[in-house]
């Protein structure tokens, strides 16, 4: 049996939220899904706990348009914290762009493991488990 | 009596003493006595001797001695002065009666030296009397400057009703004097304890001279000293005035004058240098200095005229001695060449001067003075040798410029013919000449018409100015102007006289000229190009006939084209002429000329005689298809414009749908795949619920989507004149509770511009969102409120809504402000739709919108409106 995973869904649709969360629940990817509709509060969460590895997630699950903090400033905040992590955290951003410009973007982010379109699909979720 | 007590009584006192009976001997007397008659009588006293030995020795006090001794021995006591000796000694010399019982036995003569005091005394009034005479004022103060005493003198000088005249008067407190100057002067005597003297003004007086009354100022010469005590104290302060009014005014006058004669010299037009008898300059004058600033000769202590090498090469050095021995005046002209320096170079310089030297006998110490006038003449020498010259070129000029004189005398009908006249007709000097004989000269045709002229001349006076044709002796042909004046004598003509010019050359050459011009003429006319020549002042000079056509206005040539057209004055062409003029250089520019509604295009050109060309050509046409091809670029720009913001639109709805339709869908797919992957009834219950969610969602997307395509396609929506006031009370009604429920204070200023032409919906629709946003997004701090605000700006409407509410970072959210369905705050009314439905609005109509913010400092947009 692998380890469960920790997973955070970074998403200001709630509706997507549910839904995402419904769909790891049921492959049991993981027991700990966290939901945040912003993301300034995945970083103060990681900033609080940045000593404490069972805080902090293995997955971020990362939409991109979001208030307040969206997904392109907090790719450029974790550039920054991810080297002091104690564990690694692999960054998928998650979104409903298809636009070119936007994945070529998030290619300029070299630790982030990939580029998903929404919806996901169950292939898609056990890979990333695996 | 005890005579011994008496004895030591006597010795003990300082002054000589006798007691003496009454019988006049000496009972007892003291050492001083005896001193005193032994120095000044040479008697020697001792006690017995009778007194009478005293009489003895000075017979002239005898009987008044004698009478004062009885005086005593009868028993009365006093005191008197007496003269004694020859000088007369002064003694005092009291007499004290000693009684013995009843009987007046003794008496007591006390004698003392009064010679010093009575001196003294007589010496105080003698001074006194000196004093209060002398022809000076004098006064007396305490040292606190307490008026004590005055002389005469000074009491005229200060005048009867002077306050120290009438009680107590302090010198200190009279205001008059600090201003005189004498306070200053007594403090000064005070502290230095020494004498000071001043000159002073201290008064004026009146001199009535006839009707006239003149005020006199009078000077004084005040000298305040100290009277010290014995501890060197200072016991009174004394001041002495005495009038030095003529003198002060005498010194004065010479000071005017001396300052007179000064600025005479100093502005005298000619050099003035005044040398002492040794030869040491010692006054220059500004001629002087400026004409011959550079010569050396200059005002310095040690310039010495003796053995500056300059003045010695000129030999000044050797006038100067001249002058001085002989005591003469020497006057010649002198050329001097030297070298100037100016601006770091080197000038050569000649100048020629009229120097005058003489001697003065200094009026007051009687030293030998010499002073030099120094005429700058290199002007006029100058010019001398200029007059010289063009004497000489005169001469010279009838050899060149081949013209000979001629005259006929009417008496005798002889003509004189000048030598330079022979030449010209080609004949040896002084051949015999007539009138006659002089016209055979000329061609059929010019001896007909100088006859003409000189019989004109005769009858009529009048000077004729010909060109002839000559045949000269050798048989050429000659090209000559002759020229002929009468002359008068006692109102009768005398004789006709002039010059005869070759000017065969000058006429070839003038032919020549003239075919060339007509050439010229020919060619400029031909092209198709205004041609004109002006002179630099605008005098036209040459005009061919198609610039003759653009002027349109007669004729022109021969006058300055500034008067015939005044409008041209100050206008581009007459600036761009400057300018070529100015440069030397060609210069071309395109004008409009209203009069003719046609645009011209000019090149001037300076010529070498300075002159210039003007070239010019109509443009109208060319220049009005450059307005069309300006104004169709223009087009094609907008609606390049149009189609950049056409694509830029494009491009906004793909990433809307990308963004904003797709998020919903990909929820609807992902519920779709896991509803099927479910069976529980519940289960799929919750999915139906999150299905109806999504799908409100997409809904709702979709219409505001439809709604800014609406805006965005439908361009020509009606405009119609708005009343902003108006269309904001209907919006405050719509939205009239939640302002109610916010607070929020509405400014609006709408007077600098009132209404706009515009789509009511969209105005409408602006301010709503204007007025929400304002609400929305208030500080929680404060009393939210709105300012409003229209203006007219490059004559279009700008609108401005200001709040104070939360504000935005810009730096952060700038960029997506007006993006759609972009939202920055937490907020779950925060749909982000607003502002770019607010923005499409906006730009549909071709205005901008833009805004300026700090998080915590409100927010404001600017809205300008394009102009219609």
């Amino acid at each position: 049996m692998k380890p469960l995973r920790s997973i955070f869904i970074v998403d200001d649709d709630p509706i997507h939220q549910q839904i995402t969360e419904i769909m790891l629940d049921r492959l049991r990817v993981t027991n700990d899904v966290k939901k945040f509709s912003d993301a300034q509060d995945v970083l103060d969460h990681i900033r609080l706990h940045i000593a404490e590895p069972a805080s902090l997630p293995d997955i971020i699950l990362l939409d991109l348009n979001m208030p307040v903090m969206d997904g392109w400033e907090f790719l450029e905040a974790f550039s920054a914290v991810r080297g002091t992590l104690p564990k690694p955290v692999k960054v998928y951003v998650l979104t409903s762009s298809i636009d070119e410009r936007d994945r070529q973007r998030v290619g300029m982010f070299d630790f982030v493991e990939g580029y998903l379109t929404k919806p996901l699909t169950n292939d898609i979720i056990l890979s990333l488990a695996r | 009596m005890n005579i011994a007590l008496l004895s030591q009584v006597v010795e003990a006192l300082p002054d000589p003493v006798a007691v003496f009976d009454a019988q006049l001997r000496l009972v007892t007397l003291n050492s001083a006595f005896v001193e005193e008659n032994k120095r000044y009588l040479a008697i020697t006293f001792k006690a017995g001797d009778s007194l009478l030995r005293l009489c003895d020795a000075a017979p002239h006090v005898r009987g008044e001695a004698l009478e004062h001794w009885q005086r005593a021995l009868s028993g009365e006591r006093f005191t008197l002065v007496v003269p004694f000796g020859d000088p007369p000694l002064h003694y005092k010399i009291s007499y004290s009666p000693l009684y013995n019982g009843d009987d007046t036995v003794h008496v007591m003569m006390i004698i003392r030296n009064v010679q010093q005091e009575t001196e003294a005394r007589r010496n105080e009034r003698f001074f006194r009397s000196v004093l209060e005479n002398l022809p000076v004022g004098l006064q007396e103060f305490t040292p606190d400057g307490w008026h004590r005493n005055m002389n005469t003198a000074q009491r005229h000088i200060l005048g009867e009703d002077h306050p120290a005249n009438n009680g107590p008067y302090n010198v200190f407190e009279d205001g008059f004097n600090r201003r005189t100057g004498l306070t200053a002067l007594l403090d000064e005597v005070k502290q230095r304890k020494g004498p000071v003297k001043k000159e002073m003004l201290l008064r004026y007086s009146e001199i009535h001279d006839e009707n006239v009354t003149r005020i006199q100022p009078l000077y004084y010469d005040v000298t305040g000293f100290p009277v010290l005590d014995l501890q060197g104290e200072i016991a009174y302060l004394f001041i002495i005035l005495s009038e030095i009014t003529e003198k002060k005014l005498a010194v004065l006058s010479l000071e005017k004058s001396e300052r007179l004669l000064y600025t005479i010299v100093e502005h005298l037009p000619v050099g003035y240098i005044q040398f002492d008898n040794f030869g040491f300059i010692r006054r220059v004058n500004q001629t002087q200095r400026r004409f011959f600033a550079s010569t050396g000769l200059e005002e310095q202590p040690d310039s010495n005229l003796i053995q500056d090498p300059f003045a010695r090469l000129f030999e000044l050095d050797q006038l100067f001695m001249q002058v001085l021995q002989k005591g003469k005046m020497i006057r010649l002209e002198k050329k001097l060449e030297f070298q100037v320096h100016n601006n770091g170079g080197k000038t050569d310089r000649e100048v020629f001067l009229d120097l005058t030297m003489f001697p003065v006998e200094d009026p007051v110490d009687k030293d030998q003075i010499v002073v030099a006038l120094v005429n700058d003449i290199t002007e006029k020498k100058r010019q001398e040798l200029e007059n010289v010259k063009t004497h000489e070129f005169l001469l010279q000029t009838g050899e060149i410029g081949k013209i000979g004189g001629w005259e006929v005398d009417m008496t005798t009908r002889q003509m004189r013919w000048g030598a330079q006249t022979y030449k010209i007709h080609e004949l040896p000097p002084f051949t015999h000449m007539t009138y006659e004989k002089s016209l055979s000269f000329f061609t059929e045709e010019s001896r007909n018409r100088v006859e003409l002229a000189v019989t004109a001349c005769m009858q009529r006076g009048k000077a004729f100015d010909l060109q002839i044709t000559v045949n000269t002796a050798r048989n050429n042909v000659l090209q000559c102007r002759i020229i002929g004046k009468p002359e008068y004598r006692n109102g009768r003509m005398v004789r006709i006289y002039g010059v005869i010019q070759d000017v065969t050359e000058q006429y070839k050459i003038r032919n020549q000229l003239t075919r060339n011009a007509e050439l010229m003429r020919l060619f400029f006319d031909t092209i198709d190009m205004g041609y004109a020549v002006m002179d630099k002042d605008g005098k036209v000079n040459f005009i061919n006939r198609k610039a003759q056509e653009i002027v349109d206005h007669g004729k022109v040539i021969g006058r300055n084209i500034f008067e015939v057209f005044p409008t041209l004055v100050g206008s581009t062409f007459h600036a761009r002429v400057q300018q070529c003029m100015m440069l030397q250089a060609p210069v071309s520019f395109s004008n409009y000329l209203p009069a003719t509604d046609k645009w011209y295009e000019f090149l001037l050109a300076p010529m070498q005689d300075g002159n210039i060309s003007i070239f010019t050509r109509n443009i109208t046409d060319s220049k009005k298809m450059q307005r069309e091809l300006r104004k169709a670029n223009e087009q094609l720009s907008s609606l390049n414009k149009y189609l950049v913001n056409q694509n830029k639109q494009l491009e906004d709805f793909a990433h809307i749908t990308s963004h904003n339709l797709r998020a919903p869908i990909a929820n609807l797919k992902a519920l779709m795949q896991i509803m099927n992957d479910t069976d529980g009834e519940q289960e799929k219950e919750l999915y139906r619920g999150m299905f109806q969610e999504v799908i409100k969602n997409i809904d709702e997307t979709l219409n505001d989507l439809i709604e800014v395509v609406q805006i965005r396609k439908d361009l020509n929506v009606e405009r119609e004149r708005l009343v902003f006031s108006e269309r904001l009370q209907k919006v405050r009604d719509i939205l009239f509770v939640d302002i109610e429920t916010s607070g929020i204070e509405l400014i609006t200023d709408f007077s600098e511009a009132p209404y706009i032409e515009y789509p009511r919906i969209y105005l409408d629709s602006i301010l709503q969102n204007l007025l929400t946003n304002a609400i929305k997004y208030r500080a929680t701090d404060r009393k939210p409120s709105l300012k409003l605000q229209s203006r007219m700006v490059d004559g279009g409407v700008m609108l401005t809504a200001e709040d104070n509410g939360m504000g935005i970072d810009m730096e952060r959210y700038g960029a997506k402000l007006f993006g759609f369905r972009k939202t920055f705050h937490k907020n779950k009314d925060a749909k982000g739709i607003g502002l770019f439905i607010t923005k499409s609005q906006i730009e549909a109509m071709g205005g901008s919108i833009h805004a300026e913010s700090q998080p915590g400092a409100g927010t404001k947009f600017i809205i300008t409106f394009s102009p219609e």
